[in-house]
């Protein structure tokens, strides 16, 4: 059975910074203590995909990189789903071959459907989201161990010391 | 000269826009549409045990993983040399025929339909999925959910992952199917047929039955005269999974049938100094610029192409469609098959059309007892060297190339994907539509940029097959310049 809440890690895990979100997604999911009601996955797609991932989870907290040009590169926010309505500034939200998931949301909420209660991001400022890798370059790998500290915290899991160490 | 940006992706300086330049009399003078750079594929790929392409080509894309992993392993077959197991076949066509399903579900409902739904000069806002299901009723909205959903259970179910397949293996695939999965399986295909069926008469209910579009569609606005490429079965109907790739001239002759490892032979690569990416041309014909005509190596790969370069579906229903389409729109048989159609809005009406065949090919796989045999994989016993693999991806024909050592270590990597086949057309239609609405006085407004936007939505460009998630819902920004390059208009929502 499903846990009511979801950590998602979004982007593109070959393409440099863009893949941040799921790299935090993995530390999340190795430091959670075992029976911990909490589900972890990583996605690669927006739009619509991502509203259809969120489905039946009350809570959803999405982990994603910012458009390089919005901030200082390894620098990170913690947004409510209302200041993305107004926002929209991460990599991951929108699908261009669809819609936004503000839309795939609202669409779905009219259709009923099981749209998450309380959905919260963070959003972290990258620096090249268009080269091929699997390394984060330093600014961005230097501030995975305080997003996962952030995301442990937010979940209510107390932060070990030596869980936020090594990420870099 | 005064410049018009057009911006769909604002995530970075210099990504996929349109750059509209007039001269000093107010028209168009010219017209780009820059794609954006990815930088250092090959690089990535080189040195790697080439069986882990299907897994990085279908992290490339997060719109049609599904055709990077198939083409990759189609490539691992003919690199080790290995003919996959005719259960591993099939199952591999009924997953792509899923995938097919749940993709032009997608962009017909969400992206290209919007336009015609709710129409070309609605707000932004209401010019999307959510505006669809206000303006066609709840009811459609859930149709169109609950296929990309279990349309996605299916690929999950078959391809071992959500989003991202793995099942994809030289010779074979790594799972085979259950009865139990069969006859779920045959349910899902079923109301798959009934959907494309379904979407055919939105089609024709909204769009066909007004005559407003019915003028939109085969206005002189979109449409171009080229050459056509797809891939066909040995009766030279349509294929998604496998055939040969058949090109006709613009008057429906075939010019070259030839087997995808040959794409090199056939298909060259025009460089302009304003873009990265190459313009792919037939090698035969020749590079003439972008220009429509028998003289022009420009040729298009979509849903449009692939049903022109057929001479029909093998399928029952998706025939009819097929033959309902081109009688519409006046298309006459010549020797035997229909002129080609040349509107480019037509795009999406043969994208439904190849909805329904993918979903009654799917049904038709499925029924056949040999997709439950447990031998999926072929054993390998020859040293890997060269191979090529070719699917029709949504968006176009897609061509995977690897070279290795005698170990399977990459060496080289070749991908022509589908929107880059497309890159000389799509600049051509963005070109026309643009001189076509602006003229001297033209007041720019947001209905006739996105008239323009149309252009290159019929082709669902796919801009640097990565590059798939944007901050907004195709932003549209517009800068007009004056010739001394002071910014003297500006536009944005």
């Amino acid at each position: 059975m499903r846990n009511k809440t979801l950590v998602l890690g979004l982007g593109n895990p070959i393409l440099s910074d863009d893949g941040v979100g799921v790299r935090v997604a993995e530390a999340v999911r190795t430091s959670l203590p075992p029976n911990v009601p909490v589900d972890v996955c990583e996605l690669s797609v927006g739009g619509l995909r991502l509203m259809e991932q969120m489905l039946g989870y009350e809570r959803v907290i999405l982990i994603d990189a910012m458009q390089p040009g919005h901030g200082e590169p390894g620098t990170f926010q913690r947004l409510s789903y209302d200041q993305l309505v107004s926002l929209c500034p991460t990599q991951h939200m929108t699908c261009v071959h669809d819609a936004s998931l503000v839309t795939a949301l609202e669409t779905a909420r009219r259709m009923g459907l099981p749209v998450p209660r309380e959905i919260v991001i963070y959003a972290i400022a990258v620096q090249d989201v268009c080269s091929f890798s699997e390394e984060l370059t330093p600014a961005v790998a230097r501030t995975l161990p305080a997003v996962l500290t952030a995301v442990l915290e937010e979940l209510d899991i107390p932060v070990r010391e030596e869980e936020s160490h090594g990420l870099n | 000269m005064k410049q018009i940006m057009i911006d769909p992706i604002t995530r970075l300086e210099g990504h996929g826009r349109i750059d509209i330049f007039l001269d000093d009399k107010g028209e168009v003078a010219n017209t780009y549409f820059v794609i954006p750079e990815l930088r250092g594929f090959e690089q990535f790929c080189v040195g790697r045990p080439v069986e882990e392409m299907p897994r990085i080509t279908n992290r490339i894309c997060g719109v049609c993983p599904e055709a990077h992993h198939m083409a990759a392993t189609k490539a691992l077959d003919a690199l080790y040399h290995v003919e996959p197991t005719p259960a591993a076949k099939k199952i591999r066509e009924m997953f792509y025929s899923a995938f097919y399903v749940a993709d032009h579900t997608t962009h017909f409902y969400a992206l290209g339909g919007p336009d015609f739904v709710v129409g070309p000069d609605a707000p932004p806002a209401e010019r999307n999925i959510l505006g669809v299901v206000h303006k066609v009723g709840l009811e459609i909205g859930k149709q169109v959910i609950d296929a990309r959903v279990r349309n996605h259970h299916v690929i999950q179910m078959v391809g071992g992952r959500g989003v991202h397949p793995v099942a994809g293996l030289p010779g074979g695939w790594s799972k085979s199917i259950t009865k139990e999965e069969r006859d779920e399986i045959e349910q899902i295909a079923r109301q798959n047929v009934d959907f494309g069926l379904f979407s055919l008469k939105v089609f024709e209910d909204i769009v066909l039955s007004n005559q407003e579009y019915v003028d939109l569609i085969t206005s002189d606005v979109y449409t171009h005269r080229t050459y056509y490429m797809g891939t066909v079965d040995a009766s030279n109907r349509v294929n998604f999974y496998d055939g040969m790739v058949r090109v006709v001239d613009p008057d429906g002759n075939e010019f070259v049938k030839y087997h995808p490892k040959d794409y090199l032979q056939h298909i060259a690569e025009h460089v302009e100094p304003w873009t990265y990416l190459k313009f792919p041309f037939l090698k035969a014909v020749g590079w003439k610029g972008f220009v429509d005509g028998v003289d022009s190596g420009v040729y298009v790969a979509t849903p449009l192409s692939r049903l022109n370069a057929a001479d029909g579906m093998a399928t029952p229903r998706a025939q009819e469609a097929f033959e309902k389409m081109y009688e519409t729109l006046g298309s006459k048989k010549v020797n035997g098959r229909y002129e080609p159609v040349h509107f480019r809005l037509a795009t999406h009406w043969a994208r439904l059309i190849e909805l329904l065949y993918a979903a009654e090919r799917m049904l038709e796989l499925i029924g056949d007892p040999e997709i439950t045999d447990p031998n999926t994989r072929a054993p390998i016993t020859a040293t890997p060297d060269e191979g090529v693999g070719c699917v029709e991806a949504p968006r176009g024909t897609l061509t995977h190339h690897y070279w290795t050592d005698e170990r399977g270590i990459l060496t080289k990597v070749n991908l022509i994907v589908g929107t880059t086949n497309n890159y000389a057309p799509i600049a051509m239609s963005v070109r026309k539509a643009a001189q076509s609405l602006i003229k001297k006085g033209t007041v720019i407004t947001d209905g006739l940029l996105n008239r323009i936007e149309m252009a290159f939505r019929a082709y669902d460009p796919c801009l640097g097959c990565a590059t798939h998630s944007l901050p907004g819902q195709m932003p549209l920004e517009v800068t007009i310049y004056a010739p001394d390059g002071s910014v003297i208009e500006h536009l944005k929502r």
